[in-house]
């Protein structure tokens, strides 16, 4: 998959491109308005990820442009203001989708590949690691083709460690994922810890195996 | 006291002064007026009862009395009042007499001479009539005339008066006074649109600041956050592990509060003027459906008691509201207590049990106020929850009742309160 980041803030660049590289896409930058314009009227992306706020110009006025050149592609809004604004206008002239800064980049990337997938069918229906199986239209986990019934946030949460695999996801990163922005208080971490408990058990007692490990406080990484 | 009652006391005693003093002025004058031709005219007839004493013709003039007898040349004449009584009215009326020696063909005569007041105390009557008369017209007729000048002068004035008081600094519209041709109250107006204007100004230019501030601190944010998330990626000590866990916490709370601060500035700046029908009931199933899990955790049993009802406003504000209400809800309620929705045509209520509240409820929805458990919130859930209703023309009320913690939401079927409905 091939992506494109425009962004004029070259540390956020650095942590974006180091993370899905690790997770072998394809990273190409724009640190300005004109780089931006020139790549995409040159080269074709899966997705453009678009800061709006560019030294020399609107983010919000490339997607004209990646729609002429790339009808298919898929355009990702990042914005540091958490505008509606800019949200609607955005979505309206072809966004698919928007992100707020600070984001985390496990959300970015689980955002990025819901979006490839919605996108002509051009990823995978499924998802799968060692014997576990994700069928993804279908919502469902199996193991070895026996059904594990799952809770929609266990659904959820797992597919945000799978697409994230080997990643410690933080705790504020998995809240925030499963219930949104307005519920990753921490009290709501004793609710996490539940699904995580629950989870944790369907798998290994499907598999015999513990994929998720916790990290000191620092949150939990799903390993294969 | 209003100016205009103050004004009109004042001139009702500076008439009544002037009243009493012209009329006692024209009394005085008249009766001295009077009593000089009275004088003149006693002269006179003296002169005359002399003239026939001189001719020795025998005088016989009524009110005349001539006495040689106690006749003393060298004294001066007598002009002066007196009663006599008057047998027909059976009363006593009052004289004048004019009494004088002098001398005729060698003989001395006393001559006394006297003549009605001709009615100096009908004048005098007539006078109090009249100036009674005045004063009651003054009065009367002024407080009419300040009733008009009242209508007519003092109404632009009370008009502007009203505009004030529903003028917020805050409104997108210019303050418009109603223009006067009075002098001083188009001094007053031009001072206080000025005023206005430049509070206006510097409100707005607070409010900018407040949203260029809050967005250039997004950036660095992002930067901390997604830099403290790599080094989390690396087996880290344990207590450097905590340290970056602490970091990342107090991150996530700052990012929290400025997006809460941002979104009350974008409110007060009337950002989000977009409205569409919202079926209230739809979205706050919606809502509560993303966190049921969490309420259920906390073994929180959940009464909804929803009619339908459509409101018409912002999709992404009424959203924020029902979150931050339901969040509200979730981090105050004991564990294993029931809470209630209850919505139906005119309001909309959040039920939680709880404790009293330690702190007076005036608080509750003030910026960065905190309850005193250890909630975790950032205080700006309540008070955007306030302004959002703001904006609708809705109002939020809390009441405590029967160990309840209840906040009821009222739909107002009116616009919200503008300049314009002063």
């Amino acid at each position: 998959m091939k992506l494109l980041f425009v962004e004029d803030e070259p540390v956020l660049i650095e942590e974006m491109e180091t993370y899905f590289k690790s997770l072998d896409f394809i990273c190409e930058k724009a640190l300005t308005f004109r780089q931006a314009e020139e790549k995409i009227t040159s080269y074709k992306y899966d997705v453009v990820i678009l800061d709006i706020t560019l030294p020399d110009g609107n983010g919000i006025d490339l997607i004209p442009v990646i729609r002429e050149g790339n009808p298919d592609a898929g355009v990702l809004i990042l914005s540091a203001k958490d505008s509606v604004h800019d949200k609607v206008r955005g979505l309206n002239l072809g966004a698919d989708d928007y992100l707020t800064k600070p984001f985390f980049v496990e959300e970015l990337n689980a955002r990025i590949n819901a979006l490839f997938r919605r996108k002509a069918f051009k990823g995978a229906d499924e998802v799968s690691f060692d014997d576990f199986r994700i069928d993804l239209s279908a919502k469902l986990l199996f193991h070895k083709d026996v059904t594990i019934s799952l809770t929609r946030k266990e659904y959820e949460m797992l597919l945000y460690f799978v697409v994230n695999k080997g990643r410690v996801l933080s705790k504020a990163s998995i809240t925030e994922h499963l219930w949104g922005d307005h519920f990753d208080q921490l009290d709501n971490f004793d609710a996490l810890y539940v699904h995580i408990k629950n989870l944790r058990k369907k798998l290994v007692s499907a598999s015999g195996t513990d994929y998720l490990k916790a990290m000191y406080g620092m949150g939990y990484k799903l390993n294969f | 006291m209003k100016l205009l009652t103050r004004t009109s006391l004042s001139q009702l005693w500076l008439s009544l002064f002037i009243l009493l003093l012209t009329g006692g002025m024209l009394m005085a004058f008249l009766q001295y007026e009077v009593s000089t031709e009275i004088k003149e005219q006693l002269e006179l007839q003296a002169t005359m009862v002399a003239d026939e004493i001189r001719a020795d013709r025998p005088v016989n003039f009524p009110l005349v009395s001539i006495d040689t007898t106690k006749a003393v040349l060298d004294r001066p004449e007598i002009f002066r009042d007196t009663q006599i009584y008057d047998p027909l009215q059976d009363k006593a009326e009052g004289y004048y007499y004019l009494d004088e020696t002098r001398p005729i063909n060698g003989k001395k005569y006393r001559i006394k001479v006297m003549a009605a007041h001709i009615g100096i105390d009908g004048y005098l009557k007539a006078v109090v009539y009249i100036f009674i008369t005045m004063a009651i017209l003054f009065i009367g007729l002024g407080a009419l005339m300040n009733y008009f000048i009242s209508k007519k002068i003092w109404q632009p004035f009370l008009n502007n008066l009203q505009k004030l008081k529903f003028y917020s600094v805050s409104s997108q519209e210019n303050l418009v006074l109603d223009g006067s041709d009075i002098t001083e109250f188009k001094e007053m107006n031009l001072v206080l649109q000025d005023l206005a204007s430049g509070a206006r100004r510097e409100y707005s230019a607070l409010k900018e600041f407040t949203e260029n501030a809050s967005h250039e601190i997004q950036t660095p944010l992002s930067i901390i956050q997604s830099r403290l998330e790599s080094v989390s990626q690396f087996e880290l000590q344990p207590e450097v592990a905590r340290f970056v866990v602490d970091a990342k916490q107090a991150t996530h709370r700052l990012s929290k509060v400025n997006k809460g601060l941002l979104l009350l500035a974008k409110l007060e700046n009337n950002a989000f003027p977009e409205k569409q029908m919202i079926d209230l009931k739809e979205v706050i199933g919606l809502k509560f459906a993303e966190i049921e899990d969490l309420f259920a955790n906390k073994g929180l049993k959940t009464e909804l008691g929803m009619q339908s009802r459509t409101i018409n406003a912002n999709p992404f504000l009424v959203e924020t509201m029902i979150s931050n209400m339901l969040s509200n809800m979730l981090a105050h309620s004991p564990a294993n207590s029931t809470v209630k929705i209850v919505l139906d045509e005119a309001k909309l209520s959040f039920h939680n049990e709880g404790a009293p509240l330690s702190f007076p409820s005036s608080n509750l929805f003030a910026r960065f106020s905190k309850a005193a458990d250890d909630y975790k919130g950032n205080g700006l859930g309540l008070s955007i929850v306030r302004q959002i209703c703001t904006v609708n023309g809705w109002v939020v009320a809390y009441e405590y009742r029967d160990m309840e913690h209840i906040f009821t939401i009222r739909f107002a079927n009116q616009h919200p309160i503008s300049a314009d409905t002063a």
